[in-house]
């Protein structure tokens, strides 16, 4: 049966995060992110969840990992100026592997910058933006349905791996409204992570285990657990050891690479025979899509690559779908971040930035008008 | 029409994202995939503000505005903002109160006098649902009963019988015109 209705991205993002499983919310508003809070308080309290808008950014996020801690399924949401808040707690959920999702829905910057306008400058900070070398994982839904189904593998993925998911959305696609059959895009499954359920005696809070996920102690359990943001063993306890201290670091990085199969998502579309191949995410991608129609109709064999997961990058798929391509064109609603990454996997390809950092949207015109000087 | 676009643009406040969900709805109700999308200041009265309608029977793959059939500008503010998107097969409602330099060009151009009908009624806070009204009898975008039945059912009590008021006089205002 469909249920087909009129859905916001953002308010897509709190319903995709209900059918995960998520029973906790804290969070700050800020333009363009609040609708999933002003959502999250309508619809968490009907499943007898938590909403909690807290003082600030930071509480928030703050507040998300203790709920995590405890064995909840929790989510936050911000935008720039409070996503680069975030950043500190962030790292200290990629460090003690606490599952959780933020949405971030950007808007121009830096700082306060343009609050209701829409922009892709956060591309690289969310990759990098907390201190050190750590696992994260960042998901760029281009559509409302995706916001809903993209939140609910935010949701699968941050449980399954412990690393915190970063749902990376442009205020367009966090702003648009597009017609959806939310019965599609119920999940069929719920995905949780897996909780400690061995001996109590001599339990290890972050053991090696073949997966390189380590069981999750629930409190109230029975199991002994030392939670740190320094460098820890596997029983949880400091250690500055270098070789102990490595390996510990290096498993938390490596799991990514060992579970890249679930991780990886992307969306090519006419690459096979592709002279140009335009490599983008969110709603510059949109307009992608609609400038390889456009090209197409001009005779231009254009083809789309889209990530789904951003980061981390899918090298191996990027570099099957431009295999056959002179060119790639990557535009993005900043000055050049994704495109620094293209560069870096296809070098002996031609490689151009499309950036626009003015407040409004790529168009697909503006795409079709750049491939055209680009195969000149 | 398996394809258009529809652009409701004036100043903020004046309730143009809220027309543009009503019709949105209608849309929908009558099997059409809609895409909303909406622009406006971060201040709470005042600024440039729109909302615009990518409609399909399809999957649009763009969901942003590329082409205007239908504009609507309910102020001076709004007169030349959408200019680069206008084409010989557009239709274009202004107010004509408020709206007293209206885009100049190769489309069809109306007049009406939304805000002071709605004032009329009471409340010129009603101008959107005056103009939703008579924008969508005069393209004939949906049936009106589809659209009437969706601001019925939309709107808060308090405010049923103005908004319906409002539906009532935009239909005739259009049909006047024509």
């Amino acid at each position: 049966m469909a249920k087909r209705i009129n859905l916001q991205g953002n308010q897509a993002c709190a319903l995709g995060a209900i059918a995960a499983g998520c029973t906790f919310y804290a969070g700050y508003p800020i333009t363009p992110s609040s609708e999933v809070a002003e959502a999250m308080a309508r619809e968490l309290p009907k499943i007898g969840g938590t909403f909690i808008q807290m003082e600030d950014e930071i509480a928030s996020m703050g507040a998300a990992i203790g709920a995590s801690m405890g064995g909840l399924k929790v989510m936050t949401a911000t935008s720039g100026p409070g996503f680069s808040l975030k950043q500190e707690n962030l790292g200290y959920a990629s460090g003690a592997e606490i599952p959780c999702v933020i949405i971030n829905v950007m808007r121009g910057g830096p700082s306060t910058g343009m609050p209701t306008r829409p922009a892709q400058g956060d591309i690289m900070q969310a990759r990098w933006g907390t201190h050190g070398d750590h696992a994260i994982i960042v998901l760029t839904p281009a559509s409302v349905a995706e916001c809903y189904s993209e939140t609910v593998r935010a949701f699968e993925l941050t449980e399954r791996l412990r690393v915190p998911v970063v749902v990376l959305i442009d205020e367009v696609i966090g702003h648009l409204v597009e017609t959806v059959d939310l019965d599609a895009l119920k999940p069929s499954r719920l995905v949780t992570r897996k909780f400690a359920d061995g001996p109590a005696e001599g339990f290890e809070p972050y053991a090696v285990t073949d997966d390189m996920v380590p069981p999750f102690p629930r409190p109230g359990d029975g199991y002994r657990s030392h939670t740190t943001g320094l460098t820890h063993l596997p029983s949880g306890f400091p250690t500055q050891n270098p070789s102990k201290a490595e390996a510990a670091l290096v498993r938390t990085t490596d799991k990514l690479d060992l579970h890249a199969d679930l991780i990886e998502a992307v969306e090519v579309a006419e690459c096979d025979d592709a002279d140009v191949v335009i490599a983008s995410v969110g709603i510059s991608a949109r307009a992608g899509q609609a400038a390889v129609a456009d090209l197409r109709s001009k005779g231009v064999k254009a083809g789309l690559f889209r990530p789904k997961t951003l980061w981390p990058f899918p090298e191996a798929a990027l570099k099957a779908a431009t295999k056959g391509a002179k060119a790639v064109v990557v535009p993005e609603m900043n000055q050049g971040q994704m495109v620094l990454e293209v560069e870096r996997l296809l070098k002996n390809k031609s490689v151009h930035g499309l950036g626009k950092i003015d407040g409004e949207a790529i168009t697909p015109a503006e795409i079709v008008t750049r491939v055209t000087e680009v195969l000149a | 029409m398996d394809n258009f676009e529809v652009r409701f643009s004036g100043s903020g406040g004046q309730g143009l994202i809220l027309s543009a969900k009503f019709l949105s709805a209608a849309l929908m109700a009558e099997g059409y995939n809609v895409a909303q999308s909406q622009s406006y200041e971060p201040v709470s009265r005042g600024g440039l503000s729109r909302s615009d309608l990518v409609v399909s029977k399809g999957q649009a793959a763009f969901p942003l505005s590329r082409g205007l059939d239908y504009l609507l500008i309910l102020h001076g503010a709004a007169a030349h903002a959408s200019d680069g998107l206008l084409s010989k097969n557009s239709l274009v409602l202004v107010d004509s109160e408020l709206v007293p330099e209206p885009p100049k060009g190769d489309f069809t151009l109306i007049s009406l006098p939304f805000t002071d009908t709605a004032r009329k009624l009471g409340n010129k806070r009603v101008a959107n649902i005056v103009a939703l009204s008579a924008l969508v009898a005069r393209a004939g975008l949906c049936p009106m009963a589809v659209l009437e039945n969706v601001v019925r059912t939309k709107t808060p009590p308090k405010f049923a019988n103005l908004n319906m008021e409002a539906f009532e006089a935009g239909q005739a205002l259009a049909l006047q015109d024509a």
